[in-house]
């Protein structure tokens, strides 16, 4: 990493890729590679099909960075966006067995490197928010954004209206932002470990 | 006729549950509603959170390579910068961008808004670039490597930089702006730097696609930039 990436912001690094920088766009990969495939897998439930999720999200990442605009949105939150779309695509023209349970190949967890670890608290980091909700808004944020299906699949799946299904959705997201806001609160002085190469 | 429902879209926006029409008519209504925006930023942001729900096995090692090959392969795709000249100086930045970097941009970009508006009363800014900043049709591109974003009017082409906490340039030396278009730089303007904030009114316009980089250069200025740049700004696409 002769030209210091690593101390860059994911912003920073967006805007490089902008301007066609392969190096940075490279960087990018590394950073969120590992968390986009993991998405991707959990989402079209096929390690091929997840490869493709990721491969065209970060296509578009990029061919459409000069686009990003970075007080709209943070890096990490546009990236995973245009993952989780392309994988929900797939998903969703492949109907693979979408909410089955996922036999995952074990991998290796022997030495646990860094980003194993940064990727583990911010996993648990989730689960516990998820955890506070109230167990229907649970069910529906994890069937939308896991299971891939649209609302009105939903609102069938669960025997629901679909006005119930929308406003479980937003009172979901609202109270995970609630959570997730308290929980940084409480972990001020936290930070994300960049380079682990 | 829209139907007030629209406006509950948000959340399902965000978690990509809407179907492919419903999908087309919230973006077409994201594109007229700021509250829509507003509530479907926010509410991406807490839904990419999930994804680190999900157990991540390493990806095979193979896709990384197939990835940037792909990406090489579509090579150049943008207003591509003369490599040697303009290589993105990393090394003269990185301590002032450590300052952004550690914030993030996008919470940055909030914090500039309010101390622009905090020194409106205190004069620090002429008052077109207060005009300027104001005005709803220009855009505001933050700038790598500095606190700060260029302004353009998009109508007049018209340009400003406003940096905060600019370091005053080395005595003998100046700031000198350059509009670059391709692999061509036009001089735009000189500049000392120093005090709270800096706004510099462009002596050339900004057209689509180009960028605007700051070198520090001889005190008169010179004819085409001869460092690497000290910041730089977005595309104005
Ligand atoms: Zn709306």
């Amino acid at each position: 990493m002769a030209r210091g990436l690593a101390h860059l912001s994911d912003e920073a690094l967006v805007a490089l890729v902008a301007r066609a920088d392969e190096e940075a766009f490279a960087e990018l990969y590394d950073r969120f590679g590992r968390v986009a495939y993991g998405l991707a897998l959990r989402v079209v439930r096929d390690p091929a099909l997840a490869e493709d999720a990721v491969q065209e999200g970060f296509l578009a990442v990029w061919r459409s960075a000069a686009r990003f605009v970075a007080e709209r949105a943070k890096a990490s939150t546009w990236i995973l966006t245009l993952i989780h779309r392309r994988a929900v695509d797939l998903v969703r023209r492949e109907q693979p067995r979408r909410a089955e349970p996922l036999e995952l190949a074990p991998h290796p967890t022997g030495d646990d490197t860094e980003e194993e670890a940064w990727l583990r608290l911010r996993r648990t980091r989730v689960q516990e928010a998820l955890r506070r909700l109230p167990d229907k808004q649970r069910e529906a944020l994890e069937l939308a954004y896991f299971g891939g299906f649209t609302q009105s699949e939903l609102a069938d799946r669960l025997g629901e209206p679909l006005g119930t299904i929308k406003s479980r959705m937003f009172s979901g997201l609202a109270s995970l932002r609630e959570v997730l806001a308290q929980g940084e609160l409480e972990e001020e002085g936290w930070r994300e470990p960049r380079s682990t190469s | 006729m829209e139907r007030a429902e629209i406006h509950e879209l948000s959340a399902a926006y965000a978690l990509d549950a809407l179907d492919a029409s419903e999908l087309e008519a919230f973006e077409d209504h994201l594109a007229r509603c700021a509250e829509c925006r507003e509530n479907a930023a926010s509410f991406q942001a807490v839904a990419s959170e999930l994804a680190y729900e999900a157990e991540a096995p390493a990806p095979p090692q193979a896709l990384r390579e197939r990835i940037l090959a792909d990406a090489r392969r579509e090579q150049p795709k943008v207003v591509s910068l003369p490599r040697r000249r303009w290589a993105f100086p990393v090394a003269a930045t990185a301590a002032v961008a450590a300052g952004c970097a550690a914030v993030g941009l996008a919470f940055w970009a909030a914090d500039l808004s309010q101390q622009l508006d905090e020194q409106r009363d205190a004069a620090h800014l002429s008052e077109e670039a207060v005009a300027a900043l104001a005005q709803a049709d220009t855009r505001r591109i933050p700038l790598d490597g500095a606190n700060g974003v260029l302004v353009v009017d998009d109508e007049t082409g018209k340009g400003w930089l406003v940096v905060l906490g600019l370091e005053e340039a080395p005595s003998a030396k100046a700031y000198e702006a350059w509009v670059i278009e391709g692999d061509a730089a036009v001089p735009a303007g000189l500049f000392s730097g120093g005090g709270v904030s800096t706004v510099v009114e462009l002596g050339a316009p900004v057209p689509e696609g180009a960028v605007v980089a700051v070198t520090v250069e001889e005190a008169g200025g010179v004819r085409q930039p001869t460092q690497q740049p000290v910041f730089i700004s977005g595309e104005a696409a």
